[in-house]
């Protein structure tokens, strides 16, 4: 409850301009963050803060088609929600490291021969749990 | 004697001061303050001009999506590199991180150019 009151959403943005300059706003947020994320969940051994930023950048970018400022919108809040979890500690180190450091690459890369030969269930099954 | 001596300096000497009003009395002294070394002031171990040049073109090459060839102090970040906003947004952050500053929105949207990102850096007292 005490979640529920704390959450204020901004107004839709009026146009699509407007919404560009709030996914920028939000990308330099999320990129002001990324010093103290990586102390939180301690991942100096395993990213550096360019990759997380590219990484950041590269989410923003699978949504770049969009062209409705309220989609925008939408997407941006669920962006702010997911950053705020990050900084206020509510995930774990694996959640980090599997969503934004291995990502999409997956844990398992099939360039060995004998992956050739493999289902595509199981070879996205390896992939990632993360969508 | 000694009055007359006086008389005859003082006939040679002449002070040019013009009193229009109080504060231009007082305004070469205080401009010369100002440029003077402050060597106590914390701002002062200031960048070298191409000290700047060099970290920027280093942060600029180590993108990933940069050709580090194609890479001058005069190169524009979208026409002749071929980046998009975002990568330019996310260029002004690593060169906020590098640089130690918090560069303001409204500034961070005209830096499009290395060439603009080196002049603000340079030109920015906070800048380490």
């Amino acid at each position: 409850m005490a979640f529920a009151l704390r959450v204020k959403v901004p107004p839709n943005s009026a146009t699509l301009e407007e919404a560009r300059h709030r996914t920028f706003d939000f990308f330099r947020a999320a990129c002001r963050s990324i010093p103290s994320i990586m102390d939180i969940y301690n991942l100096y051994d395993v990213v550096n803060p360019s990759q997380l930023r590219s990484t950041i950048a590269a989410e923003i970018r699978k949504n770049a088609h969009i062209t409705n400022p309220k989609v925008i919108d939408m997407l941006l809040f669920k962006g702010m929600e997911e950053l705020s979890n990050i900084t206020e500690h509510a995930k774990q180190r694996h959640h980090i490291i599997g969503q934004y450091v291995v990502g999409n690459q997956g844990l398992v890369q099939d360039v060995a021969t004998k992956d050739e030969n493999l289902s595509s269930f199981l070879k996205n099954f390896y992939k990632t749990n993360y969508f | 004697m000694a009055s007359a001596l006086r008389a005859a300096i003082l006939g040679h000497v002449r002070v040019p001061v013009v009193v229009a009003n109080g504060s231009k009395l007082l305004a070469p002294l205080w401009t010369h303050r100002t440029t003077a070394v402050r060597s106590m002031s914390s701002h002062d171990d200031h960048l070298e001009k191409n000290q700047v040049i060099d970290r920027i073109l280093d942060i600029v090459k180590s993108f990933p999506k940069v050709d580090p060839s194609k890479v001058t102090p005069e190169v524009h970040f979208q026409k002749d590199l071929g980046l998009d906003s975002l990568d330019n947004v996310e260029i002004i952050m690593a060169i906020e991180e590098e640089f130690k500053l918090e560069i303001p929105d409204k500034e961070a949207d005209k830096i499009d150019s290395c060439a603009l990102a080196i002049e603000y850096v340079y030109n920015h007292p906070m800048a380490s």
